[in-house]
């Protein structure tokens, strides 16, 4: 029978499949979300404290008030950008970037190709 | 936060002398007692492996492996330090702390990437740990020429991003949308490396037209060798050559590296 550990880890792998920022969608951002996912993709996991803390750390001016960052978390959730695992201050954000999408070359070539490569 | 720097090396258009400079730089700055790592991420290319002395049969794990879950990122660490070899320049990094990452460079493995794609969950997190597990105080990334998402991503995540072009209207063009994009990702610290100038022309008139031109710092201007094409990668040319000009100016870029805060 599969524990809470195992539940949280399909969970997590079921959200990621489902979606992902690419690196391109950074560049369209708000500064405050890129603000938030370029912590996220440095750091990759963060508790909701901690990000609440390197918040206050930042020089004023790119500092997002407590209101702001909630309001940019569940954006950034709802999105699958990150992926929340628990609840308010034991929360878990965890970055979840797409796949790059392998090639659209048709399975024949590959398949080739791969026997080419094996000799 | 991570107390390692990120360093993205990256130019608009191939032939720029990328990974030559991205393993001298990290050679240099490794010289200067720091703990330093080099990933290559250009996984459709490798190249750089070559430079430390590395081949196919010397080649251990790879970022492919980490890539496929066939590694860690600690067993795809090739501790550059202890195998620096009998080449002149690289003898001088031995017992330094330096690391390469290499892409591989079988066939198949490389096909498979361009077939299968890329799980960047996974490349972010063997890029975050290297900086970790390393204990690294900087970490340069050998990016793919042009844009992708791989260059996209390590362009995103770094302190420092140097971008070469040589003094040629098409580098400059596509260092322009180069520069554009790092800016609205916000890099920290944005530098240009110019390379390959013919030493006809004033470096100090090329160096200020293009920071003119890009509102942004050159950190170097490197002249086109002869003697660094006739070096064909069996060594680090600026520890083997340490006054040529070249190396000159490349200690240049590495300084304005380390002064980066």
């Amino acid at each position: 029978m599969p524990g809470v550990f195992d539940r949280l880890n399909k969970e997590i792998e079921n959200k990621q499949k489902d979606g992902g920022i690419t690196p391109l969608d950074l560049v369209e951002l708000s500064p405050a979300l890129r603000r938030i996912m370029k912590i996220m993709l440095r750091e990759l996991q963060m508790t909701y404290p901690r990000l609440r803390e390197v918040m206050d750390e930042l020089p004023e001016a790119e500092r997002l008030t407590p209101a702001s960052l909630d309001e940019a978390l569940v954006a950034l959730t709802e999105q699958f950008w990150l992926i929340r695992i628990g609840e308010r201050e034991k929360a878990i954000y965890k970055v979840n970037l797409k796949r790059k999408a392998g090639s659209s070359l048709a399975n024949g070539i590959w398949s080739s190709l791969d026997q080419k490569l094996k000799k | 936060m991570s107390k390692g720097k990120i360093v993205s090396i990256h130019s608009f258009r191939g032939g720029t002398g990328k990974s030559n400079t991205t393993a001298n730089l990290a050679a240099q700055v490794a010289l200067t007692g720091k703990r330093v790592g080099v990933v290559d991420t250009d996984i459709q290319s490798p190249g750089i492996h070559v430079l430390f002395g590395l081949d196919e049969t010397k080649m251990g794990k790879t970022l492919n492996d980490f890539l496929h879950d066939k590694a860690t990122i600690r067993e795809v660490g090739f501790p550059v330090g202890e195998n620096t070899g009998d080449a002149e320049g690289r003898a001088q990094l031995t017992g330094k702390n330096l690391w390469l990452f290499p892409s591989s460079i079988r066939g198949r493995e490389i096909s498979q990437i361009l077939k299968e794609g890329i799980d960047f969950n996974r490349l972010n997190e063997g890029l975050q740990s290297t900086i970790s597990e390393f204990d690294l105080d900087y970490l340069f990334i050998d990016t793919h020429p042009g844009l992708n998402e791989e260059t996209l991503l390590s362009i995103a995540t770094s302190d420092i991003l140097i971008i070469i072009l040589r003094p040629d209207n098409q580098d400059l063009q596509g260092t322009s949308v180069t520069i554009d994009i790092a800016r609205s990702l916000d890099v920290p610290h944005l530098l240009l490396m110019v390379n390959k100038a013919l030493p006809k022309y004033d470096f100090a008139v090329i160096k200020a037209g293009i920071e003119a031109q890009f509102n942004a710092p050159v950190a170097g201007v490197l002249p086109l060798s002869f003697d660094l094409a006739d070096n064909a990668s069996n060594d680090l040319f600026s520890l083997k050559y340490p006054e040529h000009d070249w190396s000159k100016a490349l200690r240049g870029v590495a300084e304005a590296i380390l002064a980066a805060q």
